[in-house]
């Protein structure tokens, strides 16, 4: 072979979806549709509700941002400083260089800025905050959040969102396997693609997906609905395509505005949901199982 | 579509029988009574048997092992006099508050869901008037559970039903469960009709489905991982409470270090006598090792890496008397865990419930002791037999038809338990189980449940010296040393 | 004798305790002489980066003007400096890091695992046992280096090396089969099986890619793998792709972790193409 030759194989034992396109690279793909701002950050009414309030405004009525240098500290005494922080305060955190564990568990709202790649569960179990991430992702972004956005400005690993109970995760980038897994009424927007068995066993809450699904998806669903502007490469067990209803086309225009994605046409995505089929054991669909 | 084990999706059908042993004919062992009417089961409903309780088959157990108590070589203490210590204190490698107990016997993680709220209120009731621990289960925390116990260990489990940080930080302890000994490397399962309007709305699932949940975590695979998952729950606690553990016996000696590499500050091991909600049988009964075997296997993992002491084992998988307790303790238990015997002493499999007429008839807890139960006791064994069983032999849990209400979600049935009433009776008998302990311990001269060791134990069984690590009685023979 | 020292104590056989453990993985390769001589300093950045996954012991395997294999117990950025990992040179390299769950931690244990392919047999199988590169059993040195030196510009060097993050569940019975065809392993990994597994269908006449695809049709488990030989690099996933990979490439190089964070500090990270490679199917350059 010639020096350089980068060869990617068909899937092995795989659903025989064929050779898949050339990898995309995740990480540093820049999609017109995402809005970036020089300040970063979407106005905060966008993002909360509240109206009236541009971003300038609240960037000059909000006290001065707490930089923590994390090349200095340990991550216990990143996330105890940003637990002690009041509602309303915004905080920095520089050099995060793909640390586990950063902001979770904050229970305030409060906006957090992440300057580079952050490790595993970046924002889980949160409520409330607004943890912003700019760089990739590990696994579990914003993993069994309640309440409050988790923005991610790159690629995320494995399992975003996963058992998410409320709140808004975004990623700018793709998210990897098990996007949603063991969603719970939280809300998931991708800009990118997703990959394999994005929303496993999914219990509630939306999933938006701008650009391409992977394989299974929606495996064993039950009652969170996917919607899909790509194309999706393959349904998982029990999971279905249904039709468009208006309420759809409103809930994605609405995830999709506060996502901030405006390459996703509400009227235009594939909508995909539990068939109900497992909902009642029945060893006669052993084969699902 | 119902479930085949109901009649339209509530009432469970009659299980088919076996006939009664002919004394006439010889017997069959491979394809006896029970074995026909299984494979007919099979056969006419297209299903394998679904069941809750841990395994019935008889395995090697504590009853095999016997206690060296002192005579003329050491001195026993007092039996009624001289201080035997049960204080256990938990997850001190860490955690700014460990768990703290007044005894070793803690309850186990059982789900409101599986078993009704009342149940769930008055294990927690039970474990505070005694001084020890209970736990959640797979379905979240509920407030009663909460405000009934003193401490309370929370459960991280794969599902992740109603898992929140604001039950996290209200938690005493956090316990990662990998698995548990009824059915380790198996999800959890619980059928249609517990699945009721209030476990439903805590699990953020449709009323009345069969639930089917993972095995595997969402958002770990592996220790490396774990390392990681136990670190994210240390930070949202703050680092104040220990982080447990829970394995189902299996590999125990490679999945105890494992557990420990990624930072337990407890490991509870579950052997396969240990109960569940429900879950299949072929689960139940063919898959992992007996508690006996566990509790030796994972204390020699800590003592091989010089961390017996430093990190916490907890044993459950068949637990009922205090002979098991002080038998579990020698082998290198810090304290046990129990599921179905508590089960048991608030009615589990008992013939009748105990009516309150009048709901402020139950004395305050206090003054329980010594005046009589009040109420008057109601039998419910025809209910039995409409499950096609009998008390003392149920394991009808799946169904959600308990007749004493306790693994149950109907209101009516639940109604029947009186959660002060249990918390009394369980109470009555954790407390009775830490006497045993203690009579036992100082029968060996020891003035600390703690201090007992594998040397004052002997086996009746080969098995048993084999799987123990202790000698047969009447020798200095351990098989395989 | 330290071995039946332990059955003696807890009855367990080594093979239950060490089957598998917690990693972390990395692999590099050059696509052309650009960074040759900073090829040392590259992988020291990313076995670092890795070195919480595993801090008990490293190795790392370097492809140079042959193949240096080196694997010691101890903190994994102290193993780096003591053997000048970041003043090294060559064109490819893969390190591993290791969290041990036994009390006495060996060198036997760690990745890479390095295997040179039996010779061709006449028959389907290998027949010829491989030989292992890598440390002797029971071997007294903390660090074993083995090197095989190349001839000219040709390189005869047909070794594997292997480093893997995950469980197998059937490598027990792979290992039975390949002890059938004479091959044999030296310790109770299951890593180790992997590499023999490999080897022994490369001299049956799969090429790399094919060895792969086919060890992913016949190991259950879970594993991320990443294996180098003379030549190549190549990447690999279990179907359900439960350990992390990301592959970072640019025109000089591709580099796979564990973790993002491994990554930092490679010349030209931030026009790399950053992805995570798909389950179950093979990426595989080569020079």
């Amino acid at each position: 072979m010639q020096a350089g030759d980068h060869r990617r194989d068909r899937p092995v034992g795989g659903d025989g979806v064929g050779v898949p396109g050339p990898a995309r690279p995740a990480g540093t793909r820049r999609r017109g549709g995402v809005r970036t701002r020089a300040g970063g950050g979407l106005p905060v009414g966008e993002l909360t509700g509240a109206t009236g309030a541009g971003a300038e405004t609240a960037e000059r009525a909000a006290p001065a941002e707490l930089v923590l240098d994390l090349a200095e500290m340990a991550t216990r005494h990143v996330n105890a400083a940003l637990r002690s922080l009041p509602d309303g305060a915004r905080a920095r955190l520089v050099n995060p260089a793909g640390r586990h564990n950063l902001a979770v568990g904050l229970t305030r709202a409060v906006r957090v800025t992440i300057a580079g790649p952050a490790g595993y569960y970046v924002g889980g179990l949160g409520e409330a905050a607004e943890v912003t991430v700019d760089g990739p992702v590990g696994w579990g972004a914003g993993e069994n959040l309640m309440s409050g956005t988790v923005r991610v400005r790159g690629a995320a690993s494995q399992s975003a969102a996963a058992s998410a109970h409320g709140g808004l995760v975004v990623v700018e980038g793709d998210a990897s396997l098990r996007a949603g897994i063991s969603l719970k009424g939280g809300r998931l927007a991708v800009a990118g693609d997703v990959g394999r068995y994005c929303a496993f066993l999914a219990q509630a809450g939306t999933i938006l997906v701008g650009g391409d699904a992977g394989e299974a998806l929606g495996d064993s669903l039950y009652e969170a609905v996917i919607y899909v502007a790509g194309r999706v490469r393959s349904l998982g067990t029990d999971a279905r395509i249904c039709d468009l209803t208006a309420a759809d086309v409103a809930a994605v225009r609405v995830l999709a505005a506060q996502a901030g994605f405006d390459h996703v046409d509400p009227e235009n995505v594939t909508r995909v949901a539990s068939a109900r089929r497992l909902y009642h054991f029945d060893t006669a669909h052993h084969g699902a199982y | 579509m119902p479930h085949p084990d109901t009649i339209d999706g509530r009432h469970p059908q009659p299980h088919p029988q076996p006939p009664p042993a002919d004394e006439r004919y010889p017997p069959h062992h491979t394809f006896g009574p029970p074995v026909l009417a299984e494979i007919r089961e099979r056969a006419e409903l297209g299903r394998y048997p679904i069941r809750g309780w841990g395994a019935r088959r008889a395995v090697p157990d504590f009853d095999d092992l016997l206690l060296l108590t002192a005579s003329a070589s050491r001195y026993p203490l007092e039996g009624y006099r001289e201080r035997c210590d049960t204080r256990t204190v938990l997850g001190a490698r860490r955690a700014a508050r460990p768990v703290v107990l007044d005894i070793p016997i803690t309850i186990a993680g059982m789900s409101f869901g599986s078993l009704s709220a009342q149940a769930k209120e008055a294990l927690g009731r039970a474990a505070s008037l005694v001084g020890t621990s209970t736990t959640t289960g797979d379905g979240g925390m509920t407030p009663e559970e909460r405000s009934a116990s003193t401490t309370l260990v929370y459960q991280c489990l794969p599902s992740r039903y109603g898992f929140n940080p604001a039950d996290l930080r209200a938690a005493d302890a956090v316990e990662i469960v990998l698995g548990q000994g009824a059915k380790p490397g198996g999800g959890g399962m619980l059928l249609g009709q517990k699945v009721g309007a209030r476990v439903a709305g805590m699990r953020t699932l449709p009323e009345g489905v069969d639930q089917r949940s993972a095995s595997r975590h969402p958002d770990w695979t592996g220790p490396d991982d774990l390392k990681i998952k136990i670190e994210e729950i240390r930070e949202v606690t703050d680092w104040q409470v220990p982080v447990y553990v829970k394995i189902g016996a299996t590999r125990v000696d490679h999945d105890v270090r494992l557990a420990v590499a990624a930072g337990a500050d407890v490991v509870v091991v579950d052997g396969m006598q240990g109960g569940t909600g429900a879950t299949q049988d072929a689960f139940i009964e063919h898959t992992g090792i007996p508690t006996l075997a566990a509790v030796r296997l994972a204390a020699a993992a800590l003592a091989d890496l010089r961390l017996t002491g430093e990190v916490g084992l907890i044993i459950s998988g068949g637990i009922r008397t205090g002979a098991d307790v002080a038998k579990a303790l020698a082998l290198g238990a810090d304290a046990v865990s129990l599921g179905v015997a508590p089960l048991v002493a608030l009615g589990c499999n008992a013939p009748t419930y105990r009516r309150l007429d009048d709901p402020d008839e139950t004395p305050a807890d206090a003054t329980l002791a010594g005046v009589p139960f009040p109420g008057v006791e109601v039998d419910v064994t025809p209910e039995y037999a409409a499950l096609g069983t009998a008390p003392g032999h149920c394991t009808h849990c799946h169904t959600g038809r308990c007749p004493v209400g306790v693994a149950t979600q109907d209101d009516e049935l639940t109604a029947r338990l009186d959660p002060r009433l249990g918390a009394h009776r369980v109470a009555n008998y954790l407390r009775a189980l830490a006497m045993e302990t203690t009579m036992l311990a100082r029968a060996c001269g020891k003035s600390d449940v703690h201090r007992l060791e594998p040397e004052d134990l002997v086996a009746l069984t080969v098995e048993a010296a084999a799987m123990a690590g202790v000698p047969l009685a009447g020798t200095d023979w351990i098989p395989g040393r | 004798m330290r071995r039946s020292r332990r059955r003696r104590a807890t009855g367990v056989s080594a093979g239950e305790r060490r089957g598998v453990g917690m990693c972390g993985i990395a692999g590099l390769h050059l696509k052309d002489d650009t960074y040759r001589h900073r090829l040392g300093a590259m992988i020291a950045g990313m076995l670092r980066g890795v070195a919480e996954r595993g801090p008990d012991s490293a190795g790392v395997a370097i492809h140079s003007d042959g193949l240096e294999v080196l694997k010691a117990v101890g903190d994994p950025v102290a193993f780096a400096t003591r053997i000048g990992l970041a003043g090294r040179s060559g064109v490819r390299a893969l390190a591993h890091t290791r969290m041990a769950t036994e009390s006495a931690v060996t060198a036997a244990h760690c990745h890479p695992f390095a295997v040179r392919p039996p010779a061709p047999a006449c028959g389907a199988r290998a027949t010829i046992p491989a030989t292992p590169i890598g440390p002797a059993s029971g071997a007294a040195t903390p660090i074993v280096p083995a090197a095989v030196p190349g001839l000219g510009a040709t390189p005869v060097d047909t070794t594997l090396c292997l480093v893997h993050n995950g469980s197998f569940a059937n490598h027990a019975t792979i290992r039975r089969r390949l002890a059938e065809a004479g091959v044999t392993t030296e310790t109770d990994n299951d890593s180790e099986v992997a590499a023999h597994y490999l080897a022994a269908r490369l001299a049956a006449g799969d090429d790399l890619a094919a060895a792969l695809r086919r060890l992913t049709a016949t190991f259950d488990g879970f594993f991320t793998l990443a294996v180098t030989t003379a030549d190549s690099f190549a990447v690999v996933r279990d179907p359900i792709a439960c350990k992390p990979a990301i592959i970072a490439e640019t025109d000089r190089w591709v580099a796979m972790v564990s973790e993002y964070r491994a990554l930092l500090g490679l010349p030209g990270l931030a026009d790399a193409a950053v992805y995570e490679p798909e389950p179950e199917e093979v990426y595989l350059w080569a020079n």
